[in-house]
């Protein structure tokens, strides 16, 4: 294998279904292997994302972390930035926030509708920005109205946001207001495509791409074989499809009416009949899975496109400590120095 | 306590292997919710500080496995080769 090495640095993705203790456990290792971020998933039939983020701060010393991502339609952007001051006085400048319209399945089934992302995101964010800078928030927005709103304590360091986002609008709006984008995406051709739009994003801000980060927020299963880190993405493929905009699922020549039937039986709980229409097409476009070497190859892939943050996300693999071990002693030495 | 003994048992060359092997049992058993929390707090601060494959850590990684999978970690002190410890640990049950 060639090595190629990129100033680059790692995320990890973990979503709270777990027990607190085992999702902590994984942070500790997560940081003692050299992560550089840790992004803990906010959906409400999980465990509460800030509490699980309190504890695994509590136990580590470095790693930045935070929600990866929240989303404006289940908390309103004022508890969220409550939330992170709140968190960056437990963790002083490791807090950041990841932020995203939300994962459409699981907010059907609050029926919550996912209206006007775009404006929501954009008055979301700066709600955000402005309570957490400690300045009392005036705004009549299309979504929200705020009456002068302000915590009761300082907030001592900037809590960066970055934006979760996968369509070309979001992508822009992430780059032009983001202090980073979380681009949803695990393979190169739609990192590459969202390079573009973050590139308008950028320059309608007026600002330099090196002022951004950028991250592929991907799904990541590393193990032995490819059959065993198949099985262990699989059910989050099916969930990305279920949640992906048409035109991705056209690039990707996957048949719409596939993902509609995949959504519903998850928004159903008909799990097995959801995994079983995922193919391995969708398991490319859609994840990084395989040996360590399959995923380094990608990955490198994605750092050529021109991001500078890789998060692993779901489901890592299908053993969680082996998967880590195994990113920590084949993964990363073939990409960071 | 009767297991604070038991792992004092374990020679210290063991205490790595015996520990590795052990925290996987404790991660990937169907019963981790019998977990109490506070050994799970006392866990992850050793785990913290590298302290898991010492001789307080094993105890504590030990008493988890002993609450979550008994027979299991009992196996897995017979494949390690010692009996002794198989025995204190089958009179704790």
């Amino acid at each position: 294998m060639k090595e190629v090495f990129f100033v680059v640095e790692f995320g990890i993705e973990f979503v709270p279904r777990d027990l607190y203790w085992k999702t902590t456990f994984y942070a500790i290792q997560a940081e003692k292997i050299g992560f550089d971020y840790l992004w803990i998933t906010d959906h409400f039939n999980n465990r509460n994302v800030y509490v699980s983020l309190a504890i695994a701060s509590a136990y580590t010393e470095r790693i930045k972390f935070g929600p990866g991502v929240t989303n404006p339609y289940l908390i309103h952007p004022g508890v969220t930035a409550q939330a992170v001051a709140t968190l960056n006085e437990i963790a002083p400048g490791r807090v950041v926030c990841g932020l995203g319209a939300g994962d459409r399945t699981t907010l059907q089934m609050l029926n919550l509708e996912q209206s006007k992302p775009l404006q929501t995101i954009r008055e979301s964010v700066k709600i955000i920005r402005e309570i957490t800078s400690g300045k009392p928030l005036e705004m009549q927005g299309e979504i929200f109205k705020v009456d002068g709103a302000t915590l009761n304590f300082k907030i001592t360091s900037p809590i960066p946001i970055f934006i979760g986002a996968q369509g070309p609008k979001m992508l822009e709006l992430a780059a032009e207001i983001g202090d980073g984008v979380l681009i949803n995406a695990s393979h190169p051709k739609d990192v590459e495509n969202a390079m573009t739009f973050i590139g308008k994003g950028i320059e309608k801000a007026g600002k330099q791409l090196s002022d951004s980060d950028i991250s592929a927020y991907t799904s990541f299963s590393v193990a032995s074989s490819y059959d065993k880190a198949l099985k262990a993405v699989i059910p989050v493929v099916a969930y990305i499809v279920a949640g992906s905009p048409k035109i991705i699922l056209e690039r990707h020549e996957i048949p719409v009416e596939v993902a509609d039937k995949i959504r519903e039986a998850i928004v159903h709980g008909q799990w097995k009949e959801a995994f079983i229409l995922v193919n391995a097409e969708m398991v490319e476009a859609f994840s990084i899975c395989g040996t360590p070497e399959t995923c380094v190859d990608k990955i490198q892939k994605l750092l050529k496109v021109g991001v500078n943050q890789i998060v692993a996300g779901s489901p890592i693999g299908p053993n969680m400590r082996k998967s880590i071990n195994m990113i920590a002693t084949e993964v990363f030495p073939h990409l960071k120095k | 306590m009767a297991l604070e003994r038991v792992a004092r048992k374990i020679p210290a060359s063991l205490w790595n292997v015996a520990s590795e092997k052990l925290i996987d049992l404790v991660l990937n058993s169907p019963n981790a919710s019998k977990m109490p929390s506070d050994l799970a707090k006392t866990i992850l601060y050793y785990w913290q500080r590298d302290q898991l494959a010492t001789e307080v850590g094993l105890q504590r990684v030990l008493e988890a496995s002993m609450i979550l999978e008994p027979e299991k970690a009992i196996t897995l002190m017979e494949e390690l080769g010692l009996p002794a410890i198989v025995v204190m640990l089958r009179e704790t049950l």
